[in-house]
């Protein structure tokens, strides 16, 4: 140990600091300024900068004591006097902070830049960026907000707080300053007395008995507090009622590599660390099947990866509905286009590893955690536990994105939550990134075969799919997965003749589950190459061929989905005419190519996973003395804005400005369920429920105010924070109006709900894919090709989207460019990579996420077509538009260079060989 | 967790050395740190104690005497721009820096941690526990090489970008041994084994690069990278052209060491790619298939070559 002086934003410091002791855990740990993140700890996310005397430091991978005596600034120090500094302004302005988790980060990042380069290109500011991840945003709005910050433009006209009619405006998350000023806590911020760190013994084998667990050497271990193994938690769990197939730690075999097998609490992470090495394991292994094709042959029970399935392999589940006739289809079809596809698995990659803290009171446990359904969770606490529902308390704290990786119930939760109540103490845990890509819980790899069929006029005549995904070793959201997959083809094209057929085997990998355009997105890659085959062989422009071909508004599909507002004409036609797809699709210089996709994606789930009488959003209003609204809703915001699109509803409704109204949410013990934020439902479902609240509330004001004044209520208007009749002779204030309202009766309370209407056919496999409301979407890319190299670079990406309404269209934008960067990253250079099951790029330097210089310039359009069930018209947004962007890559490659490449990602040498194959074919044919 | 117990600030090269005497083998210089500590937090590096010398003042210099151009083994990669004799003369040897890592990374990282930074491996630059679930190989005590399913040679890749443009232009480092200073051409400390890569005393330090200044070289960097930042080299080629027509060719990413051939004239070129080509053992290591990168070692160097010959019609013989 050795005695370290600090200066940190202003303050002395000093500490005593090991020599393995990095800047970043000194800041964090011992000083205790937990803006500074945590999204990697080797350099490769930049997350963790900090200013050492004026120069930016990665805090992560550099020693404490290598900066003795010097002045650290994080990002607590760069606002003044409890002000923001104009940077911070400008990103919260800009929309360039959605999850927050790597803001700070950014922000230092920036501003060394700026001041460095005072007058940068656009390109300079995307290189300055390139170290720094961010998984939300896709980029654009971060490098806006730093050349905006460059060019010394002061914009002081965003933030206005006292703006009464709000739907519509583009407006900045109402927790956005917090999260620029580093004081927002994220799970792994939290602090409590006495809490203990837990680790996971993690096994080493994919599919193995375990003969022996051997704790004793880590019991005794000094600051060990408890050494717990799968036999004290035999309760499974799982998300979906049908796959309860889990256990918080393995118990008698492990299913894959990394599965939870023991777990420590100890006084350090490094006691804990350290008491894993003195657990004795011994396996036996087991045949591992880790291939969509050994799982699906035959096998003993022995080598059954689990024995309650239906079938004598490793298949999980199969499903397979058809509609019309198909076979009819194909005969009057002129042309079918067949093509078997691959895809890797891919990923969330959200910057937040897993956190969370449990601790058990008088009123149960109460957990802390990083989570983006805290009713399922509860759920399944309760549940593993063995306590009643009431003795559990969810709480989720700021959340640094999740993308559906976050919206499971977790072994971790589960495994602190015991060892909580074995010690008696809060016990912690932290992922390491490793541990956040073994957890995985991502997009299933996938096999499929999909035909298209057409008549010589582009008219699409059937549609057929066989379809195989890749689940890992639990079910997880799979079974949904399995349909989504599948049904979800049923449109936007009318399709008369439709049908498919999928299954989903386990094998000894991470679990997969429910990623960011769930279930679809790969099936939707398939389905718009072949309509681009299809376009090409009949020589329809691909434009042309999917405008003649959509589905109306107001009208039902095949497999019985119910269409309202579809705005996938308008989508596609705005990114045509902004890309000059006529004059160019087609008609550039080999190597450069224009490519089209679109898309379709559920505005949330009508049915929900576990099922039940409740609605699936339920939100309350709280109006006391004071004149503030207080919402409390179980809906999840990580990051996407739900708790400012809950606040922007009601504040609409009544009328007032955001100043008025605090939001409180995601906390089961006092926020009524909501089903969480899953299947794009939030806005629509939330939303619905905070509007029927708001104007259940209106009506209570003005029901007050009308037999106060002795007025008809139909005389009476809400507007502008103020209560008055038509003819004027009663105006008063908000507060008086307030007054009014809760004189003699105290604060008002009322609940609002959403629950969705009955929806679809009657067969089985009927319920997958039903949404109240579908969004629509289209995407054009631009690429060149390298014909030498096989390297692909995206130039520019135009995309549009419907989304009903934008209710805050600086949040719309956000998540539609996010959308399209993370998809552009599973089309060309995302994908999990195992070596025997256990995978092999574990951190973000060798899981390519797409950095600012790889991400392109992005025209984005929100196309609104006012959904009537909708809160103000609206509708998803979240993930129906990544869906479009990578057929669009693929369908420009083809246009570049005239190879189409049927699995993603795709690799350089992928193209060169098709490359090659085609010329020697046409080589062949010219002999 | 990374594993080092002390750490002590070094002022001079004479105390770093003292140092290192003392703690026999269970010692790591860092300049930057921004190798030597990844490497520690997964349990690769398993030295005890750190001993920094990035603040010793006569290794950041950069000078230029008896036309040798002198860089400090501690100047940043970021700062290599600033200094107009390199921006004039060695404008590949900036380009290849600014290919290292991210921004953020190379004002932290040195030129001479570069040069000695360790090779890699997808199957090596793992954490502990996944080495012992893969199996642990020959670069961490194992017996077999696990990339290659079983051979008896270790592959990790030479993933330095500074060094074969270094290599190219002629490079020499000066090394503070514990028995007096020497001179040594860059590519002579690199092994071309992938578990000990460098043959270099470990308690040496490197205090600077030499670059000859009156030889007019032109060259041209390449790197193959999924990205276009952060991401280590999957093929890294140098080419370069001397005033007299020397040739000169170094490869990193595609083997344990740089690869290197030498010729005169243009004339040479179609062999030396061909030697280059057939000497590198491109295993399947990396985020690109092992054909692809041998494929993409003919197709950069022709590439350089051409962009050589653009600018060096004059050296055509
Ligand atoms: C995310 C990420 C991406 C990276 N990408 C790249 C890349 O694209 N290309 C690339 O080449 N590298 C890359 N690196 C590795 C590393 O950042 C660079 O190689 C860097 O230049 C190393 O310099 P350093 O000063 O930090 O070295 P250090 O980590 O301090 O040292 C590296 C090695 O050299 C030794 N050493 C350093 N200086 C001396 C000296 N003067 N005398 C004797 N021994 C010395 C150390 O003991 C150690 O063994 C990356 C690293 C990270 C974290
Ligand atoms: S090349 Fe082989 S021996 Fe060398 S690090 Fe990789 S797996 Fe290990
Ligand atoms: S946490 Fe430091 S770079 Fe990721
Ligand atoms: S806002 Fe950048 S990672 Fe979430």
């Amino acid at each position: 140990m050795n005695i370290l002086k600090l200066s940190v934003n202003g303050k002395s410091h000093e500490v005593l600091v090991k020599g393995d002791e990095m800047l970043s855990e000194v800041i964090r740990e011992r000083i205790g300024l937990t803006g500074t993140k945590i999204g990697c700890e080797q350099g490769n996310c930049g997350a963790c900068t900090v200013l050492v005397n004026d120069e930016p430091v990665l805090s992560c991978i550099t020693p404490a004591l290598r900066f003795d005596g010097a002045a650290v600034t994080t990002i607590e120090g760069i606002s003044t006097d409890g002000r923001l500094h104009r940077l911070q302004k400008i990103f919260v302005e800009k929309g360039a902070v959605q999850c927050g988790f790597c803001t700070p980060g950014m922000v230092i990042t920036a501003l060394d830049f700026v001041n460095k380069t005072p007058t940068p290109t656009i390109d300079e500011i995307k290189e300055s960026l390139s170290g720094n991840v961010c998984r939300c945003t896709g980029y654009k709005k971060i490098i806006e907000a730093v050349a905006e910050y460059a060019e010394g433009i002061t914009n002081d006209q965003l933030p206005i707080t006292n703006e009464t009619s709000i739907v519509g405006k583009p407006r900045p998350y109402i927790e956005a300053n917090k999260k620029v000023s580093g004081s927002a806590e994220y799970a792994d911020d939290i602090r409590m007395k006495n809490t203990l760190h837990a680790k996971f013994l993690r096994s080493i084998y994919p599919h193995a008995r375990i003969e022996s667990i051997d704790t004793s050497q880590a019991e005794k271990l000094s600051g060990v507090r408890a050494v717990v193994t799968g036999q004290e938690l035999p309760v499974r769990f799982g998300v979906l009622p049908v796959s309860n197939d889990e256990t918080a730690m393995a118990i008698d075999k492990v299913r894959y590599i990394g599965e939870v097998i023991a777990a420590v609490a100890a006084d350090t992470e490094d006691i804990a660390h350290a008491a894993l090495k003195l657990i004795k394991v011994k396996y036996l292994p087991i045949q591992e099947f880790l291939t969509i094709e050994d799982s699906q042959k035959d096998t003993g029970l022995n080598e059954r990866i689990h024995t309650e399935t239906k079938f004598q392999n490793n298949i999980h589940k199969k499903a397979e509905l058809r509609f019309g006739d198909q076979q009819k289809g194909m005969e009057e079809s002129d042309v079918v286009s067949k093509m078997t596809f691959e895809f890797e698995g891919v990923t969330h990659a959200f910057t937040e590893p897993h956190a969370a803290t449990a601790f058990w009171d008088e009123n149960g446990l109460t957990i802390i955690t990083a989570t983006q359904v805290p009713h399922y969770l509860h759920r399944a606490l309760a549940k593993v536990m063995e306590v009643p529902l009431n003795r559990v308390r969810v709480i989720k704290p700021y959340v640094g994105g999740g993308f559906g990786g976050k919206s499971d119930p977790f072994p971790h939760e589960m495994i602190i939550s015991h060892l909580a109540r074995k010690t008696g103490w809060p016990v912690k845990i932290r992922f390491t990134r490793e541990e956040v890509f073994i957890s995985n819980h991502g997009r299933h790899p996938s096999q499929m075969t999909v035909q298209l069929g057409a008549m010589r006029d582009g008219t699409l005549m059937v549609l057929d799919a066989d379809i195989a995904i890749d689940g890992g070793a639990y079910g997880s959201f799979g079974v949904v997965t399995t349909y989504y997959n599948g049904v979800l083809l049923q449109a936007p094209y009318k399709l008369d003749n439709f049908g498919f057929k999928t299954c989903r085997v386990y094998t000894n990998k991470p679990q997969c589950g429910a990623m960011r355009g769930h279930g679809a997105v790969n099936s939707r890659f398939a389905t718009e190459s072949l309509i681009d085959d299809i376009a090409h062989r009949l020589q329809i422009d691909p434009v042309e061929i999917r405008l003649k071909n959509f589905l109306t508004p107001n009208t039902v599909t095949i497999g019985q989905y119910r269409i309202t507002s579809n705005g996938s004409r308008e989508s596609l036609m705005k990114v045509a005419k902004q890309s000059d797809w006529k004059n160019r699709h087609g008609k550039l210089e080999v190597g450069h190519g224009l490519g089209v996709g679109c898309g379709f994606f559920i505005s949330g789930s009508a049915l929900p996973i576990i099922w039940n009488e409740l609605p699936q959003s339920v939100v309350h209003l709280k109006l006391d003395f004071d004149g503030r609204v207080l919402i409390t809703s179980g809906a999840s915001d990580i990051g996407q804005g739900s708790d400012t699109m809950l606040a922007m509803i009601v504040a609409e409704v009544l009328n007032i400005a955001l100043d008025k109204i605090f939001v409180l949410a995601a906390d089961t013990l006092i926020t009524p369920v909501d089903m969480g934020s899953y299947s794009s439902r939030v806005t629509f479902m939330a939303g619905n429920a905070a509007k029927d609240a708001a104007e259940k509330l209106k009506i209570e004001i003005l029901n007050a105010i009308a037999k106060a004044k002795d007025i008809a209520i139909e005389e009476l208007n809400l507007c502008n924070e103020r209560v008055f009749s038509n003819d004027k002779s009663i105006d008063v204030g908000w507060m008086e109006a307030i007054g009014i309202l809760v004189s003699k009766r105290g604060a008002v309370n009322v609940i609002g709900k959403y629950i969705s209407p009955k929806l679809g056919g009657d067969f089985k496999g009927a319920g997958a894919g039903l949404s109240p409301s579908y969004s629509f979407g289209a995407c054009v890319a631009e690429v060149k090709v390298d014909t030498e190299t096989g390297k692909v670079k995206i130039l520019k990406i135009w995309g549009a989207h419907d989304c009903g309404k934008a209710i805050n269209p600086l949040a719309v934008e956000g998540q539609l460019e996010g959308s399209w960067h993370m998809g552009i990253g599973q089309a060309i250079s995302e994908e999990m990579k195992y070596y025997k099951g256990l995978i092999v790029n574990n951190n973000f330097l060798d899981y390519k996420i797409p950095t600012s210089m790889d991400t392109p310039d992005i025209a984005t359009n929100i196309v609104e077509t006012n959904d009537p069930e909708g809160p103000f018209g609206a509708k998803e947004c979240g993930e129906g538009a990544l869906h479009p962007i990578l057929p669009a890559i693929a369908n420009a490659i083809y246009d570049a260079v005239g190879v189409r490449i049927t699995k993603l990602p795709i690799k350089p040498e992928d193209i060169l060989n098709e490359l090659k194959r085609t010329k020697q074919t046409e080589a062949a044919m010219t002999i | 967790m990374i594993a080092a117990k002390t750490y002590h600030k070094c002022q001079s090269v004479e105390e770093a050395i003292a140092l290192a005497l003392k703690h026999g083998e269970d010692f790591r210089y860092m300049a930057g740190g921004t190798d030597v500590i990844i490497n520690k937090f997964q349990g690769n590096d398993e030295t005890n104690c750190l001993i920094d010398i990035s603040a010793i003042p006569e290794l950041k210099q950069v000078s230029n005497d008896w036309n040798v151009l002198r860089i400090g083994s501690l100047v940043k990669l970021d700062d290599l721009k600033k200094h107009k004799t390199i921006a004039d003369h060695f404008p590949a040897l900036l380009e290849a820096a600014h290919s290292v890592a991210s921004p953020m990374i190379r004002k932290t990282a040195t030129i001479g941690g570069n040069i000695l930074c360790e090779n890699r491996c997808i199957f090596y630059n793992q954490s502990e526990w996944w080495r012992e679930a893969v199996g642990y190989c020959l670069k961490c005590e194992g017996d077999v090489c696990i990339a290659t399913g079983g051979k008896k040679n270790c592959f990790s890749k030479f993933v330095s970008d500074t060094a074969p443009v270094l290599i190219c232009l002629d490079a020499q480092i000066e090394v503070f041994d514990t028995d007096g200073v020497k001179l040594i051409k860059l590519e002579d400390i690199y092994t071309g084994d992938g578990v000990n890569p460098r043959q270099l005393n470990p308690k040496a330090i490197v205090t600077a690069i030499l670059l000859p200044l009156d030889k007019d070289y032109r060259c041209v960097f390449k790197k193959l990278r999924p990205r276009e930042s952060v991401d280590y080299t999957s093929l890294t080629t140098a080419v370069s052209i001397d005033k007299k027509g020397r040739i000169k060719i170094a490869l990193g990413g595609v083997d344990p060491g740089p690869v290197v051939a030498e010729g005169i004239g243009m004339s040479a070129i179609d062999s030396l790619i061909l030697q280059v080509f057939k000497k590198a053992r491109v295993i399947d290591n990396d985020f690109y298939t092992r054909p692809y990168r041998k494929e993409m070692i003919k197709v950069f160097l022709q590439r350089s070559f051409a962009e050589l010959g653009n600018t060096n019609k004059q050296f055509d013989n």
